[in-house]
C-alpha cells in the first residue's frame, strides 16, 4: 500500500555520506523484506504529520525504535548495520481513519537482551513515541518469537497449578476488594476480609493503593488480613486468599513485605503495574521461588492505553506480563464500569490464556502467536459488576477468570458474608444450568430467580441491582469487524 | 448472624441445595461429552489440603453414557455412605491435564467442621493450623 | 433421556405419522430389509415393536398410564441367523424413539463377564455393564451363563448382577440374550428370573435353500466379484451338500464358501499369469473354484 514514489534506499558510500537522510533512503523501510521466524515484529499505528508519507513515517518509526539518528553517523559502518537496522516492511490503512495507518516493523531478535521487558520496551518504545515527525503513535500488536519467549520464565504458577493449588475447578474463582479503598484501620480491614470470605468469596484483595499510609501500617494489614482468611478457611473447609499488596518505594521494601507475607501462609500476594518492568520482572522470580501466587493490578495502564491514537494497546501489556510472569492481571469484565469492548476484551483474555492464538482482526490480534509452553496467566473481571450480571460474565468471559464483585459484595443489603453468599450461589447455578446445557445466556435471570427461591442473600442482591448496566460506547474497539480481510 | 449453608463447602455446587441423583447425572454427562474422564472418590479428611482422597475406582476413560459413573457413585455409597464423595472430571488435553470438574455427591451425616489453632511465634505473627475436629480420632472412627 | 413425561397432556391430539417420520425409524428398517436376506417373521416381529413403542410414547406424552416398558429381549435360532445384526438395528430403533440414550451395542460372551477365581466375576460384570449402559448388552450363547453340573461355578455371580441391572436400570440398559433356541429353553427353565424379565421373544429360523443362494449372490456382488453360469450351477448343488454338514450356520457358512472361492480364483489366476487378465477374469468366479471345495469330494464325510 505504499503510496510513496520518491526516495529509494541508497547503498554503498553515498549511504553514509555525512548529512541528513529520508529514513526510507538510511534502509528502514524494505517493502520486498520476508521476516524471519526469529525476528520481533511490531504493529504500529501510525498518524504522520501533514505531508510525511506512510512508508517514510513507518521508516522512520523503524529507524528511531532501532538503529537511527537524525543524521548519518560513520560508525554504522563498523557494525553489520543492514542486521541491526529494523525494517518495516509493509503499510496497510486503517479501516475508516484516513489519516492513519497500520505499519508493519521487524527487529532482528539480537537487537535485544534475553528475559528483559525492560530492554524489550526501552528499544520499542523508548524515545520513538514523541518523534515529531509522528503526529500520534500506537503499539498495536506484536509478534514475540519463540526464540525470544524461550528467554523468559512467565508466570510462576499459571492457572493450571493455582486451582490445584486451591483446589478449585470448574467455576470461575470469586474475589472482592476491600472497600473503602483507604483510611480503614488494620482491624476493621481484616473484618471486611472474613466476613467476604467466609460467605462464600476465595479471594479478597488490597487495592492498588493500599500500601503502608498513616491509616493503616503494612503489616497491621497483613496480620489482621491472614486472621481474616485463616478464619474463613476454617469456617468453609476451603483454601482462602487476600492478594496483600506488596508494592512500595524500593525492592528491598518488597521483598520484605513479601516475606512477611509468606511467613504468615499466604497464598497469594499483589503488585501493582506502576512499580515498573524491572520490579515486576523481579518480583516474579521471588514469587517462582516461594511457591507464590503473583497478582497485578494494572494500576496507571490507561494512562497509556486507552486512547485508539496514541499510546499502547492493552494486547500488548497482556503479552509483556505474561513474559515477565505475573499469575493475575485485570484484563477488562465487558459489562462492569471500565472501559471493555467486548471483542477486544476477548483478544486479551485469549492473549493470557491460550496456548497458541492465531491471527485473528476482529479481536484485534494481528499475529499467529505460539506461547512457547509460558504458563497461562488468569485475567481477573473487576470493576462494576454483580451478581445479576453472572451469566453475561460467564458467556464473556468463560471459566478461567477471577469475578471480582467489590462494591456487589461489600454493598449488599443484607451485609457482605450475604452478598458474598448472593454472588457464589449466582455462580454455580449459572455453571450447573451451563453444563446441564441450559441456555444460560438468554434464561440468565430465570436460572437467578429461581437459585434465588433458596437463596435470600441473592433475592435481595437482584433487587437491589436490577438496574445497574453501564452503557456507554468503548473508546478502544476493535478496526476490523468480524469476516474482514485485511488490505494488501 | 448469616450463616453459610454449610461447614464445608469445597466442590463447585457446594452453596446449592445437595444435588439429586438426576442432577448428578447430567453434570456426569456434560462432562462425558467433553471427552473427560470421570472418577469418584472419598474421604474421612476434609481437610482442604487433603489432595488425595482415596479413589473408589479408576478414573473411567472411555466410559459412553453417565449412568456406568453413576453406577460407581451408588456402590461407593452403599460402602462410605457416612463419609465425603466426589465426583471429579479430568481433561488430559495438552494445556491442562488436569481437572476441569469436582462436585461433592455425599457427605456424612453430621459435619463437624474444622478447627483452628494459633500459635504465637514472634513479634505479632500468629502461625494457623487448620484440622478437621474428625480427624482427631483414628481413621475408621471418625464420622 | 428416558421416554418420561411430567408434562400433563398438551392437546388430545397425537400425530403418529408426523412421530414416526421424526424418529427416522423407517430407514432402519429399510437398512435392515437391503442388509438382510428373508427373515420375514423377525422383521414384522420388530415393525410391532417399533409401533409397540410409539404408541407408548404418544400415550406418555398425552399423559395416558403406561407402565415403564420392559425393552429385554431374547433372540433364539441357529448361527449365522441374522442375530447380531438385527442386534444392531434394535439398538437403532431403541434410540431414534428414545428408549437408550446413546444406543450402541457391546456384544459379549460368558467369558467377558465370568472370572476364574473368586471376587473377579462381580467387577468383571460390572466392567461390562459400564461400557454397555446407555445402549444394548447383547450377551451370545447366553445359557453358558449357567452351569448347573458345577457347583462353585461364578456364572451365577454374573446372573445376579445382571437381574439387578435389568430389573432397577430399565432405563439405562436394555439386553439381549441370544442363542440356540432348545438351550435358550433348558437355560429359562432353571433361571426363571431371566424369563420374567424378558419381553420380547425373537425366532431366528434358519434360511432356505433359495434365501442362502440370494444372500450367496449378494455378498458376491458387495465384493465386486461375480458367478459365471457355471458357477451358479455349482453353487446351487454346494448349498444343500453343506447344509447337512456339522457346523453349518446359515449365512456364515455362505461367507466362507465365498472366501474359500475367492482364494482358489485367487490360485487359479495366478497360475496362468504368463497370460495377461483382463478385468472380467478378476472379477469372475468360475464353476471350478467351486467344485474343489472338499464338500463335493466326499460328500459323505461330516466335515466343515
Amino acid at each position: 500500500m505504499s503510496k510513496a514514489t520518491g526516495s529509494k534506499e541508497l547503498t554503498g558510500a553515498t549511504r553514509y555520506k555525512s548529512g541528513v537522510l529520508e529514513y526510507k533512503q538510511m534502509g528502514y523501510w524494505q517493502p520486498d523484506y520476508v521476516p524471519k521466524d526469529t525476528d520481533v515484529i511490531c504493529l504500529f499505528r501510525i498518524t504522520p504529520q501533514p505531508g510525511v508519507d506512510a512508508d517514510e513515517a513507518a521508516a522512520a518509526v523503524a529507524g528511531e525504535s532501532s538503529t537511527a539518528t537524525w543524521t548519518v553517523v560513520w560508525t554504522d559502518r563498523l557494525t553489520a548495520a543492514d542486521n541491526y537496522r529494523a525494517k518495516a516492511y509493509r503499510v496497510d490503512p486503517v479501516p475508516n481513519a484516513p489519516d492513519q495507518f497500520f505499519a508493519y516493523i521487524a527487529y532482528d531478535l539480537d537487537l535485544f537482551e534475553g528475559g528483559s521487558i525492560p530492554n524489550l520496551t526501552a528499544s520499542i518504545i523508548g524515545n520513538v513515541f514523541g518523534f515529531k515527525a509522528v503526529k500520534a503513535l500506537r503499539l498495536e500488536d506484536m509478534r514475540i518469537p519463540v526464540a525470544y519467549l524461550k528467554t523468559f520464565d512467565g508466570p510462576p504458577t499459571g492457572v493450571i497449578v493455582e486451582r490445584e493449588r486451591l483446589d478449585k475447578y470448574g467455576r470461575p474463582l470469586l474475589g472482592a476488594t476491600t472497600k473503602p479503598k483507604l483510611g480503614l484501620s488494620g482491624r476493621n480491614y481484616g473484618r471486611v476480609v472474613y466476613e467476604a470470605l467466609k460467605g462464600g468469596l476465595d479471594f479478597t484483595k488490597d487495592d492498588e493503593n493500599i500500601n503502608s499510609q498513616p491509616f493503616m501500617h503494612w503489616r497491621d494489614r497483613f496480620l489482621y488480613c491472614m486472621e481474616g482468611v485463616n478464619r474463613a478457611a476454617a469456617a468453609s473447609g476451603e483454601v482462602k486468599g487476600h492478594y496483600l499488596n506488596v508494592t512500595a518505594a524500593t525492592m528491598e521494601e518488597m521483598y520484605e513485605r513479601a516475606e512477611f507475607a509468606k511467613n504468615l501462609g499466604s497464598v497469594i500476594i499483589m503488585i501493582d503495574l506502576v512499580i515498573g518492568y524491572t520490579a515486576i520482572t523481579s518480583m516474579s522470580k521471588w514469587a517462582r521461588k516461594n511457591d507464590m501466587i503473583l497478582h497485578l493490578h494494572r494500576a496507571g495502564n490507561s494512562t497509556y492505553a486507552r486512547q485508539k491514537n496514541h499510546g499502547i494497546n492493552f494486547r500488548v501489556i497482556c503479552k509483556w506480563m505474561r513474559m515477565a510472569g505475573v499469575d493475575h492481571i485485570h484484563a477488562g469484565t465487558v459489562v462492569g464500569k471500565l472501559e471493555g469492548d467486548p471483542l477486544t476484551v476477548k483478544g486479551f483474555y485469549d492473549t493470557l490464556l491460550e496456548p497458541h492464538t492465531p491471527k485473528k482482526l476482529e479481536h484485534g490480534l494481528f499475529f499467529d502467536q505460539d506461547w512457547a509452553s509460558l504458563k497461562k496467566c488468569m485475567p481477573v473481571a473487576s470493576g462494576g459488576i454483580h451478581a445479576g450480571q453472572m451469566h453475561q460474565l460467564i458467556h464473556h468471559l468463560g471459566e478461567d477468570v477471577v469475578l471480582q464483585f467489590g462494591g456487589g459484595t461489600i454493598g449488599h443489603p443484607d451485609g457482605i458474608q450475604a452478598g458474598a453468599e448472593a454472588n457464589r450461589v449466582a455462580l454455580e447455578a449459572m455453571i450447573m444450568a451451563r453444563n446441564e446445557g441450559e441456555d444460560y445466556l438468554a434464561k440468565g435471570p430465570e436460572i437467578l430467580a429461581k437459585a434465588a427461591k433458596s437463596c435470600k442473600p441473592l433475592q435481595h442482591a437482584l433487587d437491589t441491582w436490577k438496574n445497574i448496566t453501564f452503557n456507554y460506547a468503548s473508546t478502544d474497539t476493535v478496526d476490523f469487524v468480524p469476516q474482514a480481510t485485511p488490505a494488501r | 448472624m448469616h450463616e453459610n449453608p454449610r461447614n464445608m463447602t469445597q466442590g463447585q455446587f457446594s452453596f446449592l441445595p445437595p444435588l439429586t441423583d438426576d442432577q448428578i447425572k447430567k453434570q456426569i454427562t456434560y462432562a462425558i461429552s467433553k471427552g473427560w474422564a470421570v472418577s469418584v472418590e472419598y474421604t474421612d479428611d476434609p481437610h482442604p489440603r487433603n489432595s488425595y482422597w482415596e479413589m473408589w475406582c479408576q478414573p473411567m476413560f472411555d466410559t459412553k453414557d453417565a449412568a456406568a459413573v453413576f453406577m460407581e457413585v451408588q456402590e461407593c455409597r452403599k460402602v462410605y455412605g457416612n463419609l465425603y464423595i466426589k465426583v471429579n472430571a479430568f481433561d488430559n488435553t495438552r494445556w491442562r491435564e488436569s481437572l476441569a470438574m469436582s462436585f461433592i455427591v455425599n457427605r456424612p451425616k453430621v459435619e463437624p467442621g474444622f478447627g483452628l489453632a494459633r500459635t504465637e511465634a514472634e513479634g505479632r505473627t500468629i502461625r494457623y493450623r487448620i484440622s478437621s475436629y474428625a480427624t482427631d480420632k483414628p481413621t475408621g472412627k471418625r464420622y | 433421556m428416558s421416554a418420561k413425561s411430567d408434562t400433563p397432556p398438551a392437546s388430545d391430539e397425537f400425530d403418529l405419522e408426523a412421530e414416526f417420520r421424526r424418529s427416522n425409524v423407517q430407514e432402519v428398517l429399510d437398512k435392515l430389509d437391503r442388509e438382510l436376506i428373508g427373515l420375514q417373521s423377525v422383521k414384522q416381529r420388530i415393525r410391532e415393536i417399533a409401533a409397540l413403542l410409539l404408541v407408548d410414547r404418544a400415550r406418555r406424552q398425552l399423559g395416558l398410564e403406561t407402565g415403564a416398558p420392559t425393552l429385554h429381549m431374547s433372540f433364539t435360532g441357529n448361527p449365522g441367523t441374522g442375530k447380531t445384526t438385527v442386534a444392531m438395528r434394535m439398538a437403532d430403533i431403541l434410540k431414534n424413539l428414545g428408549y437408550v440414550r446413546q444406543g450402541h451395542l457391546v456384544s459379549v460372551t460368558r467369558d467377558d463377564l465370568v472370572g476364574q477365581y473368586i471376587g473377579h466375576t462381580a467387577p468383571k460384570t460390572r466392567e461390562v455393564i459400564k461400557k454397555a449402559l446407555g445402549g444394548v448388552l447383547f450377551i451370545d450363547e447366553a445359557y453358558y451363563l449357567y452351569k448347573p453340573e458345577n457347583e462353585r461355578d461364578y456364572g451365577q455371580e454374573a446372573i445376579e448382577i445382571l437381574l439387578q441391572v435389568m430389573e432397577n436400570q430399565r432405563d439405562d440398559l436394555v439386553v439381549i440374550l441370544a442363542g440356540y433356541a432348545d438351550r435358550m429353553e433348558t437355560f429359562f427353565r432353571s433361571n426363571p428370573g431371566f424369563r420374567s424379565r424378558i419381553a420380547h421373544h425373537l425366532d431366528f429360523p434358519d434360511y432356505s435353500q433359495g434365501e442362502l443362494f440370494q444372500i450367496a449372490e449378494l455378498m458376491v456382488a458387495h465384493q465386486q466379484y461375480k458367478l459365471s453360469p457355471g458357477a451358479i450351477t455349482a453353487l446351487k448343488e454346494y448349498i444343500p451338500l453343506r447344509m447337512k454338514q456339522e457346523h453349518f450356520a446359515n449365512a456364515r457358512s455362505m461367507r466362507n464358501a465365498i472366501d474359500r472361492a475367492k482364494l482358489r480364483q485367487a490360485n487359479r489366476l495366478f497360475e496362468k499369469r504368463a497370460t495377461k487378465l483382463t478385468r472380467t477374469d478378476l472379477m469372475t468366479i468360475e464353476a471350478e473354484d467351486i467344485r474343489q471345495s472338499r464338500i463335493f469330494a466326499e460328500p459323505d464325510k461330516k466335515r466343515g
